[in-house]
């Protein structure tokens, strides 16, 4: 196995708090990673940090090999990498379907110039592409309806249905489950062992042990911004300085 | 025919022979006058719905960049002998040109404070239309005589002069309807919707932003020419914060992210007034009065974004249909 991202000391500072203290790890190709940690554990800064949108106070990110700190979010979006956001950032006042495109034309690219040309843009690659996510996520009875006018459940496969029509490499989801019931949840955990299957390499982050501990083949433990794990399900499960991050016990 | 082949044609005949025929029936000038205005204006709105209502700029300086282009053709025309045809592309050129390098440092702004940014270019524009004299000749103005030259045929007659008008504005619009109305629209929409997580989207958010305020500032470069050559005297009042204002209302009211509805929004704002020019000085209150009651009474505009795209897509045709017969999604 190859590892697709790594992660090298990587740390972030807020004045005197360090949110991610020096984690290293990293994710193989093909694999369904998850990083977990109870509440402010420093999951989302680490998340950030990966995906461009905070800059680390040191330590280094390599994808598919390849140093990408320092890049902007969108470069790094070109690499391959595509993310979806804790708080269900999709885009209200645009339909369904114009939602997934921007996924899909974001990576192939418009430009004033091509558009006006029509036949020489992608517009035809973008539209079969966001048709094919739409239908992935079983959205597409709602393609025209205003993402605003979705229900929460909805909006959340809609978010996904648009970062794949990235077609990435690594998808890497923010809480998927916040806000789900039981049964949504065990939906939504069959959908992502699903795109897992077909090959996708997947990261997680969930604050919640339930769908990680069910589905994913590893586990990185966050607590207080640093690693306090890394491991199968199983030996995470049973760790006691995990037990004692999430139940609040002493530790050490 | 099909339906949206037919009101293509509608408009098409609206713009070239009912309005030319009204025009010709009435046979005054001051017609003329109004008709040619509400062109340019529906320009500006057109223009200014692209950077604001699609891309989500607020753009308070649009007023300046239309006055950049009518000093570049009233110069150019006055000084220089520079016609119609090279003067009218250069007008464009020149207001893209100042606009690309007023946006490279505010494109990072945010919202309200990218808003005042373009509102201190617009003031530091209009003072220089009002103060460089020797280049602007200051409050007085610069007159053009030359008129509009079209490859060495002379456009003297009131219809003609509407009919170049008429045809440049339609050009323009045309190009603004392809670039709000396709995947380059959407990727605009999802800046106004949602910067960051454009960007990570793939989507070079400064680059497009400046790409959106470029474009806009071209179309208002080349309202400001047509102006130049219809009128054949401007002067910076012509170009003040209120005309940014008022651009602004008509996007504004007829519906942010709405191309039809700008146009009928610039319609209205200009028609109403002359409409009502009998009944005195109240009508200034009327009109007010509507403004208010519009956005009152229909927040989204008198043709809000979402019907506009369905207009867009189902009637004008701009729409992609898969194999399954999906019809009116995506675009074209």
């Amino acid at each position: 196995m190859t590892a697709i991202l790594e992660l090298d000391g990587l740390t972030r500072a807020f004045g005197g708090l360090k949110a991610v203290d020096n984690v290293t790890t990293r994710v193989d190709h093909g694999e369904l990673f998850g990083l977990i940690g109870p509440n402010g554990a420093g999951k989302t800064t680490l998340f950030n940090l990966i995906s461009g949108f905070t800059p680390p106070s040191s330590g280094e990110v390599r994808f598919k090999g390849e140093k990408i700190t320092g890049l902007s979010a969108h470069q790094i979006a070109h690499k391959g990498m595509s993310r979806t956001f804790q708080n269900l950032r999709v885009f209200p006042n645009m339909t369904v379907f114009d939602n997934i495109s921007v996924g899909a034309l974001g990576m192939l690219g418009v430009g004033p110039f091509s558009s006006l040309f029509g036949r020489s843009s992608h517009a035809k690659e973008i539209s079969e592409r966001s048709w094919e996510m739409l239908e992935k996520v079983g959205l597409a009875d709602h393609a025209d309806d205003l993402a605003a006018n979705l229900s929460y459940g909805k909006r959340k496969y809609l978010e996904i249905a648009r970062a794949l029509a990235m077609k990435p490499d690594l998808l890497i989801l923010d809480e998927p489950a916040a806000g789900m019931n039981d049964s949504e949840t065990t939906e939504l955990a069959r959908f992502i062992t699903g795109l897992n299957k077909e090959g996708l390499t997947i990261m997680l982050v969930e604050h919640d042990m339930g769908l990680v501990m069910g589905i994913c083949e590893r586990l990185v433990v966050l607590a207080s911004g640093r690693k306090i794990a890394d491991d199968v399900p199983a030996v995470v499960r049973q760790d006691p300085g995990v037990l004692a991050a999430y139940l609040g016990g002493d530790e050490e | 025919m099909s339906k949206s082949r037919l009101i293509k044609t509608g408009l098409v005949l609206a713009a070239f022979a009912v309005v030319p025929a009204v025009l010709v029936g009435f046979d005054k000038g001051y017609y003329y006058q109004i008709a040619t205005l509400a062109a340019i204006f529906m320009l500006l709105a057109a223009s200014l719905h692209l950077v604001t209502g699609v891309a989500g700029l607020l753009q308070l300086g649009h007023a300046a960049f239309y006055g950049v282009g009518a000093y570049v053709a009233a110069i150019l025309g006055a000084d220089h002998g520079v016609g119609f045809t090279v003067g009218l592309p250069l007008a464009g050129l020149s207001a893209a040109a100042i606009a690309f390098l007023v946006a490279l440092p505010t494109m990072r702004l945010m919202s309200i404070y990218f808003a005042v940014a373009t509102l201190a270019i617009g003031q530091m524009l209009y003072l220089v239309f009002l103060n460089w004299v020797d280049l602007t000749n200051g409050p007085n103005g610069v007159m053009l005589f030359s008129g509009i030259n079209l490859f060495g045929i002379e456009i003297e007659s009131d219809l003609g002069i509407y009919y170049v008008v008429a045809a440049v504005v339609a050009v323009s619009i045309l190009v603004l309807n392809r670039l709000s109305h396709s995947y380059y629209g959407n990727a605009l929409r999802s800046l106004r919707e949602d910067d960051q997580c454009a960007s990570a989207m793939g989507i070079n958010v400064t680059v497009m932003k400046i790409q959106a305020f470029v474009i806009s500032s071209f179309f208002a470069g080349i309202a400001g020419a047509l102006w130049a050559y219809t009128t054949g005297y401007i002067s910076p009042n012509d170009f003040h914060f209120s005309q940014s204002i008022l651009i602004l209302t008509m996007v504004v009211v007829g519906g942010l992210g709405s191309l039809p509805g700008v146009l009928i929004g610039a319609l209205l704002l200009i028609l109403l007034p002359e409409a009502l020019r009998s009944v005195g000085d109240i009508r200034n209150i009327i009109v007010g009065l509507v403004m208010f009651g519009s956005i009152l009474f229909l927040p989204k505009g008198l043709f809000g974004e979402v019907s506009a795209l369905n207009f867009a897509r189902r009637l004008l045709g701009a729409n992609w249909s898969n194999d399954e017969g999906q019809k009116g999604i995506g675009w074209k």
